[in-house]
């Protein structure tokens, strides 16, 4: 029983060790044990008092395989830790949002099925948060087992000197934490919300509080044409809130990039809301059949005219903030 | 934590950063870890051999130590033996220790001269 312990001892540490080390440091430390045992037993057989002992003394397997390793191991090193905690806020809020919003809006839809809409939530982020989690986990673990990122890989502070010191940057030039992260969490509820179902942007018809039809505002049939283009916009400005978030202020770089993703942004949202398929072509002739207006009475000229100039307001006013969130950004960069 | 706790901590630091020191001082000629932990005791040094053995590998690949297996005794031990590099560090290492031990010296004898020196 005693010698087999001791094989159990060194088969506990090898376990722990890389395998290049293991058949070296495991005659290492049987010869160790022996040495140790020898010298307690003065000649005399090992008695399995004497093996515990000394095992005992050697600490457990997992104690004497990190002495062996040296450096602690992580799973997500300190370097990475604090935007992986920053990503992971991101994802898991985002996602309690998207969920909450489609919740929301399904019971609205159809108030009746509420209980068991309220049920799949549940369920709903009951599994997808674990997995969140983990996707987060699994990407930061391979960057981070690839070593790509190390802060002396980047050289973050070779050379450094106090008079390479950044200057506080203007109040007004400083980028909150929150705002970007703000502004991911509304573009992925955004993303997750056209991509569940377009229908989800109408006109509300209710009727003692049952709704009876939405009256979209998009084209049904045309916009899966479009949704691809609508999902790429979208990440492409969660790409320009991320680089927000990592230059933490105002410089003419990061004006730079917003510049470009914005004026990219401008083509397609101008070819594609200015483009005959994107809004319901039908929205009047429906709003008619829901019952929220009659055909020629005040009300529907009045509807028709507010419909006619809010299609043609959208792409004015995506134009002007795309251009004022540049002009906004160039502002920023400027103060000193 | 209580006194000794403090205590027991800050002599763990204390020995780790001068167990290096010790353990090169002996290895101008070969030794394996057991027989070094037996040296290194005899001479009022106790180091715990689950600290050592890992600690000797940890030299070798630092290139201070260079190492050969002997596997004509009863078993197969590996000794270890300062190499080039590692002579040139443990004297440099030497001399800096005496620096240290000067001015911590003259650190705590001043404060001996307040009137509240113990030892």
């Amino acid at each position: 029983m005693g010698m087999e312990m001791i094989d159990r001892y060194i088969y506990a540490v090898m376990q722990k060790l890389p395998s290049s080390q293991r058949e070296d440091i495991a005659v290492e430390l049987r010869g160790l044990i022996e040495d140790m045992l020898e010298e307690r037993s003065n000649g005399e057989a090992y008695t399995a008092e004497a093996i515990e002992e000394v095992l005992k003394e050697l600490g457990s397997p997992r104690e004497m395989a990190q002495k062996y390793r040296g450096t602690k191991r992580y799973l997500i090193s300190p370097e990475l830790f604090d935007s992986y905690v920053i990503v992971l806020k991101i994802v898991l809020i985002s996602m309690t949002l998207s969920l909450i919003a489609v919740f929301a809006i399904e019971s609205i839809i159809n108030p009746v099925d509420i209980l068991d809409r309220f049920i799949e939530l549940i369920v709903s982020l009951v599994t997808a948060t674990p997995q969140a989690f983990g996707w987060v986990t699994l990407v930061f673990a391979l960057v981070d087992y690839s070593g790509g990122f190390k802060t002396e890989d980047l050289k973050l502070d070779k050379g450094w000197s106090p008079s390479k010191l950044q200057p506080i940057p203007h109040p007004k030039k400083q980028i909150k934490r929150s705002e970007p992260i703000v502004a991911i969490v509304f573009y992925v509820l955004l993303m997750v919300l056209f991509a569940f179902s377009s229908n989800f942007f109408g006109v509300y018809r209710f009727d003692d509080g049952e709704l009876i039809r939405v009256v979209p505002f998009l084209n049904e049939v045309s916009f899966p044409q479009y949704l691809p283009f609508v999902l790429l916009l979208l990440a492409i400005f969660i790409v320009k809130e991320c680089l927000k978030l990592i230059s933490a202020k105002w410089t003419f770089k990061l004006v730079a990039y917003t510049a470009i993703i914005n004026l990219f942004a401008m083509v397609v949202v101008y070819f594609m809301i200015t483009g005959q398929a994107f809004w319901n072509p039908n929205f009047m002739e429906e709003l008619v059949q829901s019952g929220i207006v009659t055909s020629g009475s005040e009300g529907y000229n009045i509807a028709a005219e507010i419909w006619e100039n809010t299609t043609r307001a959208i792409v004015i006013l995506l134009l002007i903030g795309l251009v004022w969130d540049i002009v906004a950004g160039l502002i920023k960069a400027r103060k000193e | 934590m209580n006194e000794k706790e403090h205590i027991d901590k800050l002599m763990l630091e204390l020995r780790r950063g001068t167990i290096t020191i010790g353990v090169l001082s002996q290895l101008s000629k070969p030794q394996y870890g057991y027989s070094l932990v037996t040296l290194l005791d005899e001479k009022g040094v106790h180091v715990e051999p689950g600290t050592l053995y890992p600690l000797l590998r940890r030299l070798e690949k630092q290139g201070l130590l260079d190492s050969s297996w002997d596997t004509n005794e009863t078993r197969p031990r590996k000794y270890y033996v300062l190499s080039q590099t590692g002579k040139n560090v443990f004297d440099q290492l030497c001399v800096e220790w005496e620096g240290i031990v000067q001015s911590l010296n003259g650190l705590i004898k001043q404060k001996g001269d307040n009137g509240n020196g113990n030892d």
